[in-house]
Parts: structure tokens; C-alpha cells; sequence
């Protein structure tokens, strides 16, 4: 809930109020955080590499993932500044990219990203898949971990209850800006090799 | 006049006064509530609760209890441990210590115990235990691998090794 | 609501009388001799100023009495703190440390001297998992740890239930700094502001609030704070640390002299500060507050013009209100011709007996200023005079 919060909370400001569409962000987030979480984890473990995956390497893929957090925050800022506050627009999602049919949908491509960027709890629970007997195991573990941790999402579907007018979603796209800007820091620092989060 | 502006009235004039018990009452009870709350600071700053205490002769060395992150805070898990008093150190100090209380050694610490209190420390740690990471002339690098000087104790932090 | 504009009579407009300010400042006189009792010492320089510290503040209260106004004498008390501060702290700083900068050994010892600015940045944290996140001390612990965090604590959260946003312009020791230089121009070079810029201090907040509780570190106070520059700063030990303080020296050049030279406003606390947006909840429980008496107002929007933290807009003063960022300096009140901006204490009639919530407001918040802000002057004063006698 912490370390997901700076992305989800401004992000989900940005949306229409409603707890229904909150609730559907949040599916979205969520499912897209569990595929980045099985796809680490049926890809690391096919290659042996669960356990042994040394600082180096592992710096360098959530360097990566900070740094595409950040550009995709900053993309989503811009996004919720030209979607339409009116009915007309519909009860449709913040869409990054130009038009919806080519674009990814913003919380998707939140949630994905924010699964694969490794976070220490998360890599915790992989050291223990990896112990498991076989892929499927370790994604069922997963499974259970991702069901775990997600109930602690559920307190952020009151922010539907929110009011969004200006002042909101202009307060959540500046906030989202400093935000991008801090992970973008931290993925050029991890690709630097200087150490973050400990490992 | 409405009783809702003679509430404000009333409001306004206990304002007032309750300004006149910011020095004297209010100023004092709510510091004291705030020390009451059981707050602590973070253990990345301040080193963890001491575990126990070894004496070695003329000092002793604390050990602390093991420090770990919370969320995604930039620093590595450690062991602190205080030497002290300065005053009754060697020169040269090589200790073997056993962090975690099973009677088997896990570090040797070795650094120099300069005259002057402002001098830079070094210190070199061998790991004998791999739960513990080796340091080699290690200064004041972040606060979970450092060597410092405060007040009559010399602190050593010594990052715990990756799961 | 007064359904019809209320004439002003000519003795509500004219200067009052000396000998009835002089009535109306006795309580403040009494106070002040109270607080600067307990400050008297046997330095020399300490005994003048705790004797030219309270006459100062009595004589702004005076003119604020006599004149009927308030913005430009509170701006002297506020200016004078923003500037002696730094004074008092650096110096106690070079005297016990040596350095600006602080080490890490003081950190680690818990000597941090802990300021109100981090406090949003702390709540969560400690309600999760009851640590405080500021490498200081809950109660005294020698060194620069002052009081220790509680004691900073109390003192603000007893004078925001007097004040609430009031904070802002009576005891800040901050915000006097960028007020000056906004006073300096007589007019501004840079008019036209985007008011969207008035939400960034709630984005700093939610930014900060929510990087401090994911990193478990004062966010702001490592990254943004402007005021490192006049205070004290992390001591840089690699690029990082650098990085860190370069920052704050840009923000402080920029948000706190470079644009309010250039804007005549108080830009780092319009657009930028996070403590003052969470301040600004507070005003929801004060007591007092400013109203524009839609009435008699024009609009001529001089008011609007003259507020230092764009808290007024076209739409509240026609709602008759200020918003929720007002920091009760008085600049929009003194501004107006008609009257119209008042002062005003919540659940009574707007624009009827205004000069008494005002009086209300003042001896509340000049008590405040002189038993913090006074001291901190008395301070800083003493500290300069002390490098003469």
C-alpha cells in the first residue's frame, strides 16, 4: 500500500468520482500489477534464476521499470489534462497514448509496471516460490501472495467518495509530475548502479 | 442578537483566552501529550534497541538488536554496535564479536581509535558468520554502514547480508 | 446576511484617538512585560533586547489601533522574524557545531533540531507503525535537539487552535523572508500569475505525504525545503547529497527572492509550500475569518490585487468569501475603499461591528506573536548586539 500508493492515489484523483469507476481503476491496476507479478515470476523461475539473481542484473531491470514508471506518470499527467471533465467523455478510463484504440489504458500500464518493479516484500516472496517444486507452484504462490497484499488496496476505493472538480485532479497531476520526477531519479541512480532499497 | 452570533461571540472571546494559556498551560499539557504517545524515532536513525552488553576488560561493546527498512526506505539491514567509553580504548581496536548471542563469533572489528575527536574513523569488518557483509575501510558511507564517533562511544553499523 | 449596506460612520473611518489606542494597547503592553520578563538575563545584550523587543511590538500594536490597520505594521513584526531567526539559529548552529551542515553523527544522536515544516510528513508513518521518521529527539536531548520534537509540536498545534491559518502570518519564522522582498518593489513586474499555480502547495503535500510514508523519510525536508538555505542542511557526503542541496539553494533563490521581487506575492507560500496547505485546513476551525460584504463592494478587485497568496478570485469575492488558503494577513482588508473586506468572527453578521472581531483576532494572535515570534526576535537582536557590546 506504501510503495504502490505514490503512483495509485494521484492517479486515481485524476479519474471521475464514483466509487463504481474507482472500483474498476483499481480492478484494472490491480490485475495488470498480478500479470507483472506472474510474468516475473514464470520467467525467472524457468530460467533457475529466482534465487540467484544477483544485485547487478536485478538493479538494472528495476532501474528500467523506474524509469518507464516515471515517463508513464508524466504521460498520464498529460493525459488527464486533455480528457474532457464533462458527461460527454463518458465514464471511460485515462487513456496514455494518443487515441484509445492505440493508447494502453493508464492504470493497466500503471499496474503493470509497478508489479515488475520488484519491490523488497516482493522479492521476499519470490525467494520463497523459487524454493517451490515446479513453475506452477511458484505461480499459485504468487497467486496467493498477490491475493494477500491486494486486500490492502481496498481502503482506496473511498477516494471515489472524493469530489473531483479542478482543483482536484489539477492537485493530483502536479502531484503526479513531482512523483514521476522522484522515480525517474531512482531509476537513472539503480542504472548508474548506485543502490536503493537496500539491495 | 441570534444565538448563533453570540456563539461566535462566545467562540471568539474563549479564542482569546485560550491565547493566554499557550505560554502557561496549553504550551506544556500538549508537549507532554505528545511524549505520552509512545512515539520512537525511526531505527535507521537511532540504531535499534540494545540487545546486551559485553564487557571486554576496560570497556564494552552494546549490541544493538538487527535494524530492518520499513517500505521502501533506501537503506540495508544492520547490526549496530557501541564501543565505550572512548576514553578506554586502545589505539588499535580488533574485537571478535558474536552478534547474536549463540556463543559462536560472526565479526571481527577492527579500526584505529584516533587522539583527536574530530579525526576521520576507518573501519574494516570480517565477516566470520555470512549473515553479516565484510567492510573494508568504510567511513561514513549511509547510515547502515558507517563508523562514527558520538559523544563517549564509537558506533559501528554493519549491513546484514542479501537474503 | 445585513440586506442593506451599512453606512460607515465617520468616526469608524477616521484615525482613533491616542488616548483610546493607548487604552486598547494596555493588555498587549501588559503581556509583552510578562513574556520579556522570563527572556531578561545577565547579558547585556539580552537585557536590551528584551527591552527593544516588546517596545517594538507594542508600538506596531499601537499603530494597528490607532491607523484602524493591520497588514503593514504585522508586516514589520513578520519581516523582522523572518530575518532575525536565521540570525539567532545559524549562529547558535556555528557556536555548537561549527557547520551549517549537519553530520551524521548528529543525526544518528538524535541533535536534529527539529522545525514545524515535516509535521504533515510524519502523521502517517507513525500512525502505522508509531515511528517518527526525523532523525531528532520526542523530548530534549542536548545539542541542537532544542526542546525536542514534542515541544515543537505543542507549540503548534496550541497556537494553530488560536490562529489556524493565521500561522502563516504571526508565527511562521519562515514566511517573513519572501514578505520582505515582495515589499520592496512598488510595483510588480510579473502581473499576470495562472491561478492553478495556487494548487501546488496541496500537490507538494500529497507528493511529500505520500513519498514520506513509501520511503520512510521526511521527503520534503530531504528534497524541497527552500529554508535549508537560512537554516541547516543535511551534510553533503556524496552526489546525491549534493544534488539534495543544490536544489534547496535554487528554490530558495527562486520561490522565496527571485519571484516575489518579480510578483510582489509570497510565492513559495502561495505555490509551493506543503505545511501551508495543510495549515489551511485549520481555517476550517477557526474561529475568525475575512468576509467581503457583498453590499458594499464594487467590484473593483483591489482586493484580490493585494493579497499576497492569491486568496481571493473573481467567483469567491462574489461569493463574499476568501478562500480557504486566506492567511489572515489583513493586506485585502486594509486594501479596500469601500469597507467592504472585513473582518469578521463566524455565525455573526457580516460588516456589522467588524473593528471588533478584528480587535478580537489581534489580541488573540499578537499574543501568539509575542510569546513565539517575540522571542525569536528578541533572540536574533541579542545575537547582533552582542558582536557590539
Amino acid at each position: 500500500m506504501a510503495s504502490c500508493g505514490p503512483v495509485l492515489v494521484p492517479s486515481l484523483l485524476t479519474e471521475r468520482a464514483g466509487w463504481r469507476l474507482n472500483t474498476r481503476y483499481l480492478s484494472t491496476f490491480l490485475g495488470a500489477r498480478f500479470l507483472g507479478y506472474l510474468l516475473f515470476a514464470a520467467v525467472a523461475w524457468e530460467l533457475g534464476a529466482l534465487v540467484s539473481i544477483a544485485p547487478g542484473p536485478r538493479m538494472l531491470v528495476i532501474g528500467v521499470v523506474h524509469v518507464l514508471l516515471g515517463c508513464v506518470l508524466l504521460w498520464y499527467a498529460y493525459s488527464a489534462g486533455h480528457r474532457c471533465a464533462h458527461a460527454c467523455s463518458g465514464s471511460e478510463l485515462v487513456t496514455v497514448g494518443e487515441t484509445k484504440r492505440r493508447g494502453v489504458a493508464g492504470p493497466a500500464a500503471l499496474g503493470f509496471l509497478t508489479g515488475l518493479s520488484l519491490c523488497p516484500p516482493f522479492v521476499a516472496a519470490g525467494v520463497r516460490a523459487a524454493e517451490l517444486g515446479s513453475v506452477a507452484a511458484a505461480l499459485l504462490f504468487f497467486a496467493v501472495f498477490f491475493v494477500g497484499t491486494s486486500i490492502w488496496f481496498v481502503p482506496f476505493v473511498g477516494l471515489g467518495c472524493i469530489t473531483r472538480n479542478e482543483a482536484v485532479i489539477t492537485v493530483a497531476r502536479m502531484a503526479m509530475v513531482l512523483i514521476a520526477l522522484y522515480y525517474g531519479y531512482l531509476g537513472l541512480t539503480m542504472l548508474l548502479g548506485r543502490k536503493v532499497y537496500g539491495y | 442578537m441570534k444565538l448563533r452570533a453570540k456563539l461566535g461571540y462566545a467562540a471568539a472571546g474563549v479564542t482569546v483566552f485560550v491565547a493566554l494559556l499557550v505560554p502557561f498551560v496549553l504550551y506544556g499539557r500538549f508537549t507532554k501529550g505528545f511524549a505520552a504517545l509512545g512515539l520512537h524515532v525511526d531505527e535507521v536513525y537511532s540504531g535499534g534497541p540494545m540487545a546486551r552488553t559485553v564487557q571486554t576488560g576496560v570497556y564494552s561493546i552494546g549490541i544493538h538488536r538487527p535494524v530492518f527498512p520499513h517500505m521502501l526506505q533506501s537503506e540495508t539491514p544492520f547490526v549496530q554496535l557501541d564501543w565505550k567509553p572512548v576514553s578506554a580504548l586502545p589505539g588499535h581496536v580488533s574485537d571478535v564479536v558474536d552478534v547474536d548471542g549463540d556463543g559462536q563469533p560472526d565479526l571481527r572489528v577492527s579500526f584505529d581509535v584516533p587522539k583527536d575527536p574530530k579525526a576521520p574513523l576507518r573501519v574494516d569488518v570480517d565477516a566470520l558468520n555470512p549473515h553479516y557483509e565484510a567492510m573494508r575501510n568504510v567511513g561514513k558511507e549511509k547510515f547502515s554502514r558507517l563508523i562514527v564517533r558520538v559523544d563517549d562511544a564509537i558506533l559501528v553499523r554493519v549491513p546484514l547480508a542479501h537474503p | 446576511m445585513a440586506t442593506e449596506a451599512r453606512i460607515l460612520q465617520p468616526q469608524e473611518m477616521a484615525p482613533r484617538t491616542i488616548g483610546r489606542s493607548i487604552l486598547l494597547t494596555l493588555p498587549i503592553g501588559l503581556w509583552s512585560v510578562l513574556m520579556f520578563s522570563q527572556f531578561w538575563g545577565p547579558n547585556r545584550s539580552v537585557q536590551i533586547a528584551s527591552v527593544m523587543t516588546p517596545v517594538f511590538m507594542i508600538a506596531l500594536f499601537f499603530m494597528m489601533m490607532r491607523t484602524r490597520s493591520t497588514y503593514r505594521w504585522r508586516r514589520w513584526f513578520f519581516v523582522a522574524l523572518g530575518l532575525l531567526f536565521p540570525v539567532g539559529f545559524i549562529h547558535t548552529v556555528m557556536v555548537m557545531r561549527g557547520t551549517m551542515g549537519i553530520p551524521i553523527e548528529e543525526m544518528i544522536a538524535g541533535r536534529t533540531p527539529f522545525c514545524f515544516l515535516p509535521i504533515p510528513l510524519l502523521i502517517l508513518p507513525a500512525a502505522f507503525t508509531k515511528a517518527v521518521v526525523f532523525p531528532g529527539s520526542i523530548l530534549p536531548h542536548g545539542g541542537m535537539s532544542g526542546g525536542g520534537m514534542a515541544a515543537m509540536a505543542g507549540v503548534w498545534l496550541a497556537i494553530t487552535i488560536v490562529v489556524g491559518k493565521g500561522w502563516c502570518s504571526y508565527a511562521c519564522f519562515f514566511g517573513g523572508i519572501e514578505e520582505g522582498m515582495a515589499a520592496v518593489p512598488t510595483r510588480a513586474k510579473l502581473r499576470k500569475i495562472d491561478p492553478r499555480w495556487r494548487y501546488g502547495p496541496w500537490a507538494v503535500l500529497l507528493a511529500m505525504v505520500l513519498l514520506s510514508l513509501a520511503l520512510f523519510e521526511p521527503a520534503y525536508c530531504m528534497w524541497l525545503c527552500p529554508f535549508k538555505a537560512v537554516s541547516e542542511y543535511v551534510a553533503a557526503r556524496n552526489t546525491v547529497g549534493m544534488v539534495q542541496n543544490g536544489i534547496f539553494v535554487v528554490l530558495f533563490a527562486g520561490l522565496v527572492i527571485a519571484l516575489p521581487l518579480l510578483t510582489k506575492k509570497r510565492t513559495q507560500c502561495a505555490f509551493f509550500c506543503p505545511f501551508g496547505a495543510f495549515q489551511s485546513i485549520f481555517n476550517k476551525t477557526s474561529v475568525f475569518d475575512v468576509k467581503i460584504d457583498r453590499t458594499r463592494c464594487s467590484p473593483c478587485v483591489l482586493c484580490k490585487t493585494a493579497c499576497p497568496t492569491l486568496s481571493l478570485t473573481d467567483e469567491s469575492i462574489a461569493q463574499g468569501e476568501t478562500l480557504m488558503s486566506c492567511m489572515k494577513c489583513g493586506a485585502c482588508v486594509d486594501a479596500c475603499p469601500k469597507q467592504a473586506a472585513v473582518w469578521h468572527i463566524k455565525g455573526t453578521e457580516v460588516a456589522v461591528k467588524p473593528e471588533r472581531a478584528r480587535l478580537m483576532f489581534l489580541y488573540a494572535a499578537w499574543g501568539v506573536a509575542i510569546m513565539f515570534g517575540g522571542r525569536i526576535i528578541a533572540d536574533g537582536l541579542a545575537t547582533i548586539l552582542h558582536v557590539f557590546i
